[in-house]
């Protein structure tokens, strides 16, 4: 299982001087409006996933936001895709189209 | 003696009309309740201070029955306006020289943010409900008992896309650590728990309030709005949010939660646009002429606003603009009648 | 007799080259159909199934009847150029067996039959074939003008927009233009100079005879004929690699899908015979609430085939699209459309990954002991008054329920199938069923229709009943086990696309409606009902326009004036919740509301 996020070995900082923001930069080029995440936790709160594991949407995406793109794949398949974050985001980000984006941005599709 | 209508008998309007009728104007109250006061009526303490809410309405209230001039019409509802002409709902017209709207604002239907509860389950209430639940003192769960655990939700119907209310309301914040703070006076053994998106707190004194709140009342803060609310076996309510600053789910048992409902514009703001050719902005609310020297003003002239009518407010702010919108319609009426006299001596 | 000429060269070469590429393809499609639908083929080659086929492709592509229900007009173009110029066909060479006796004359001579009669000597008219030849002519001919029109003048047709082409397509379609007005050409001239032909032809050729001196109408004989043939070859080659290949291909498609064939979440060599089957006739782009809400011009299902076709489809096409089904609904082809979009997904996004979703193992949150199991849906579970409803539902049948997910399920597996990821959609699914099974029910009830698709379509559930919990209600009320009061209360009711156009149910709800009140149908309703544009189908388009497609609706259902706008499906009540100020509610709801006794 995959602690994301988390690690004792790994150094604990975000260094945004040595991360590639590069992907990320694309991954918000696409979807613009993912800035507009406050982190309420919503998302996070009614996750069907989350709910099963401990699969975060709302920290994997900032932290691919941050540059952090260890993991977020492998994390975003754990979504359903079965959409009730989109229903109460309260800032109307279309969640499930960000799950989707960083997975073909990260992954292999 | 000029003629002033004031619509709305809500605080604004109330001061508004009472520094018109010290100007020397003839002032129309027109309420559309059974008595002016508005939404402060069911009140029952205001931040930061606890002033009682009913000491700033017996003030204002004072102040209008003493000054002549001033007639107050209730449950009367204004239908269409223009600067020298308000007609009622009935079809009655009153002339006027100038019209000042102080409509306020209505109270978000938490009904509508269906997950949260409200009118499905025991125990969910408002913040206007726990108000009227001060005023007649009786605060109780359903079942009359003593809530051993009590949950505040911060932003229902504020800054959310979902029910079209992207604004922030502005003083729920504050409401929320307020009655937090009151409900632990109540009930002191009992926890209390404010969750919230962030906490904006924005005017003197309420900073202050926030820290005493969890210093001394021992209020805890959780960041993560909550998603879901369901009934557990034994009557009580489960909440579900996340704890963001854990980054974990969080779950909760509780006895009582109150949604800090925000404030969103009157349906009326849309017909005061489309027949009365004054301007709205998106969140609904009306659009000052500009937002610095004419805060007070309409795009039409003869035309004033004071109070939440242009945003939410907090009852010192609609004071304040009901005095600012008074002074406004003084100077207009004044500059009107220089240039009415200059036009008949030319 | 010689039935050659020069001037025949452009056709020959171009219906040689059309042939052999038409049956090129048809031999690789076939060969490439997996072994199942083979055998389907074999199976039902010998059946009336083969007849019923005949029947239809004689009526569709032919008559073009569906055409016909969404626009007279429209329909009669298309009639008059596919069924006039296929007994153009038929007569002409009917007309040539008159002439000359059962003989065997090669291609061009029954197509060019006007211009080798004189050549070959062959004397006196026959005046019943002339009239039949030239009212064809006319009738085609009129088919043509339409088309021009339509080009200029979509609207009078019955359609708002038509379809942007590619270059094989206005290849075709201007050598399509030209084919039969230079037939006209070519025959009234020759008429001119031989006589013969009826009030069209014959009565242009004599008016040209009288009018041209006739060493100039000589001189233009052999040119007009060689425009015509090159006309007709022009579009024979351009047609196997355009929009016209629509022609040929819906013929096969007819006979695949009375054998039963069907296109599936994966694509196969049949998906060819329907999206070749696609004459981009542009009846999908007008009801796709895409194009009339949001103004997207791109994507709808005639643009979505023909990238498809030429391999340039891209992920943002094809991820586009609500999944609503409405143009399913009027393609005159009866192309599925949806899972054509569906199979094209799973193309591009399918990573089988064996891992995935392993923590579903040994999972189960469900409460409650009953024969019944209720499945409300993961975002019925943000919609608790219609889990409150059903709760008063079942205690009032006094109905024992296993509760399968209150305490949050796993999702029935549809949105992430509607996505593309067909494999690891497989893995919910098996859990649920795995939980269904384990549980003993007999009766399946789900408030979501986007479960209720995937459990009566995918699941499988041998000896349990799937229902949706309006059909449930309903049954309820005919059995007597739940009784309900009338009142004046006036209701309408959105149709959700799942429930409506995706499981055909549109009675049950209704028939509940109106056992509580009064019923008013909205602008658009049942088959044409519109989606909410909150369809999880959809990955592409942001909430701003999810919201302007909600309130289109709203608007529609405010415009009833009823006091409550029901539905039955969450995402639905959401979205139209958004649009509009009036109580929006579930089915549920409103039976809870009026329970009887």
């Amino acid at each position: 299982m995959i602690n994301f996020g988390y690690s004792i070995n790994k150094p604990r900082v975000i260094d945004i001087d040595r991360n590639n923001l590069h992907k990320s930069n694309e991954i918000l080029r696409e979807m613009p409006e993912l800035q507009a995440c406050i982190g309420c936790g919503s998302c996070t709160a009614t996750c069907t996933a989350g709910n099963l594991t401990s699969f975060n949407f709302r920290k994997v995406h900032t932290l691919v936001r941050r540059g952090e793109y260890q993991g977020a794949y492998e994390e975003m398949n754990k979504c359903m895709l079965c959409g009730k974050c989109r229903l109460v985001c309260p800032r109307g980000i279309n969640t499930r189209g960000v799950v989707m984006l960083i997975k073909r941005k990260l992954g292999d599709f | 003696m000029k003629h002033v209508i004031v619509i709305g008998g809500g605080i604004a309007g109330m001061q508004c009309a009472a520094e018109l009728a010290r100007g020397g104007i003839r002032v129309t109250v027109l309420e559309k309740q059974s008595d002016t006061g508005g939404k402060l009526r069911n009140w029952h303490k205001l931040f930061p201070s606890l002033t009682p809410a009913g000491e700033v309405l017996g003030g204002l209230n004072h102040t209008l029955r003493r000054l002549p001039n001033i007639d107050v019409r209730t449950e009367c509802e204004a239908a269409e306006l223009s600067p020298r002409r308000v007609v009622l709902a009935t079809g009655e017209e009153l002339e006027c020289d100038a019209v000042v709207v102080a409509t306020g604002f209505t109270l978000f239907d938490a009904r509508i943010k269906e997950e949260y509860g409200y009118g499905i389950y025991d125990n969910v209430i408002t913040s206007a409900d726990l108000e009227e639940m001060f005023n007649t003192g009786k605060v109780s769960t359903t079942s009359g008992a003593a809530p051993r655990r009590i949950a505040f939700l911060h932003c229902v119907g504020s800054r959310d896309e979902k029910v079209c209310q992207r604004h922030c309301s502005k003083v729920c914040c504050v409401t929320g650590v307020k009655q937090a703070m009151e409900m632990k006076e109540l009930f002191p053994a009992a926890d209390v728990f404010n969750f919230y998106m962030d906490i904006r707190m924005f005017g003197p004194g309420y900073e202050e309030m926030y820290r005493e709140a969890q210093q001394r009342c021992n209020i805890h803060f959780v960041r993560g709005r909550i998603s879901e609310v369901s009934p557990t076996i034994d009557g009580r309510l489960q909440i579900k949010a996340e704890d963001t600053l854990t980054g974990r789910p969080l779950k909760i048992g509780v006895d009582m939660l109150v949604l800090l409902i925000g404030m969103r514009a009157n349906d009326m703001n849309a017909v005061l646009e489309q027949r009365c050719g004054l301007e709205r902005q998106t969140s609904g609310f009306m659009r000052p002429r500009d937002q610095f020297l004419h805060n007070t003003e309409s795009n039409v002239a003869g035309i004033f606003y004071a109070g939440a009518v242009t945003a939410p407010k907090s009852v010192g702010e609609s004071l304040n603009e009901g005095t600012a919108a008074a002074r406004g319609v003084i100077e207009y009426l004044a500059a009107k009648e220089c240039t009415d006299n200059s036009t008949i001596d030319e | 007799m010689s039935f050659y000429a020069d001037f025949c060269i452009p056709f020959i070469a171009g219906a040689t080259v059309m042939f052999a590429a038409i049956a090129l393809k048809y031999v690789t499609w076939l060969k490439r159909l997996p072994k199942s639908d083979l055998m389907l083929i074999a199976k039902g080659i010998p059946t009336p199934r083969t007849a019923g086929a005949v029947w239809e492709i004689f009526r569709e592509s032919l008559l073009h009847r569906r055409i016909f229900r969404v626009n007279p007009l429209l329909g009669y173009m298309h009639m008059s150029l596919a069924f006039g110029w296929f007994l153009l066909i038929v007569v002409g060479w009917t007309e040539t067996v008159a002439y000359l006796g059962m003989r065997w004359v090669p291609l061009q001579g029954h197509v060019f039959f006007k211009y080798f009669m004189p050549m070959n000597g062959i004397e006196g008219h026959k005046p019943f074939f002339d009239f039949v030849m030239d009212l064809l002519l006319l009738f085609v001919l009129s088919g043509v003008a339409l088309a021009w029109f339509k080009r200029f003048r979509s609207r009078s047709m019955g359609m708002k927009r038509t379809t942007k082409h590619v270059l094989f397509d206005r290849v075709a379609l201007t050598a399509l233009w030209f084919v039969f007005p230079a037939r006209l050409v070519a025959e009234s001239i020759t008429c001119g100079l031989y006589g013969g032909g009826s009030f069209l032809t014959g009565g242009i050729g004599a008016g040209l005879a009288a009018a041209v001196p006739p060493e100039a109408l000589a001189m233009a004989y052999e040119p007009a004929w060689w425009f015509y043939s090159c006309a007709l070859g022009v579009f024979f080659v351009a047609m196997p690699f355009s929009r016209y290949m629509h022609i040929f291909t819906e013929i096969p498609l007819i006979f695949l899908r009375h054998y039963s064939l069907r296109p599936e979440a994966k694509e196969k060599s049949y998906d060819n015979f329907e999206i070749q089957a696609c004459s981009r006739c542009g009846i999908c782009i007008d009801p796709c609430q895409l194009q009339s809400q949001l103004g997207i011009n791109d994507v709808q299902s005639v643009y979505f085939l023909r990238d498809r076709r030429y391999a340039m489809l891209q992920q943002k096409i094809a991820n586009n699209c609500l999944m609503c089904g409405r143009c399913e609904a009027v393609c005159p082809v009866g192309i599925n459309l949806n899972t054509l979009r569906l199979n094209s997904r799973s193309t591009m996004r399918n990573i089988p990954n064996e891992r995935r979703y392993n923590y579903l193992a040994g999972l189960d949150r469900s409460q409650g002991e009953g024969r019944v199991g209720y499945f409300a849906g993961c975002m019925t579970l943000l919609t608790p008054k219609t889990l409150a409803a059903m709760q008063r539902i079942f205690e009032a049948a006094r109905e024992d329920v296993w509760w399968a997910d209150k305490d949050g399920g796993v999702c029935c597996g549809r949105p992430l199938k509607l996505s593309g990821e067909v494999d690891s959609a497989q893995k919910m699914i098996d859990y649920n069923k795995e939980l269904f099974r384990r549980h003993g029910i007999t009766t399946l009830v789900t408030s979501c229709p986007i479960c209720l698709r995937v459990f009566r379509e995918e699941y499988g559930l041998q000896g349990v009943e799937v229902l949706h919990h309006s059909e449930y209600i309903l049954r309820l009320m005919h059995r007597g086990r739940l009784s309900v009061k009338y009142s004046a209360a006036t209701f309408t009711y959105h149709d959700p696309c799942e429930l409506g156009r995706g499981s055909g149910i549109y009675d049950e709800p209704r028939a509940v409606i109106e056992a509580v009140g009064h019923l008013t149908e909205p602008a658009h309703t049942r088959e044409d009902a519109l989606c909410c544009g909150s369809s999880v189908a959809n990955t592409a388009i942001n909430d701003a326009q999810q919201l302007r497609i909600a309130e289109g609706v709203a608007q529609e259902l405010d415009a009833t004036d009823a006091e409550t706008v029901v539905t039955a499906c969450p995402l639905c009540k959401k979205a139209i919740m958004r649009g509009t100020a009036r109580r929006v509610a579930d089915l549920s709801e409103i039976v809870a509301e009026n329970l009887g006794r």
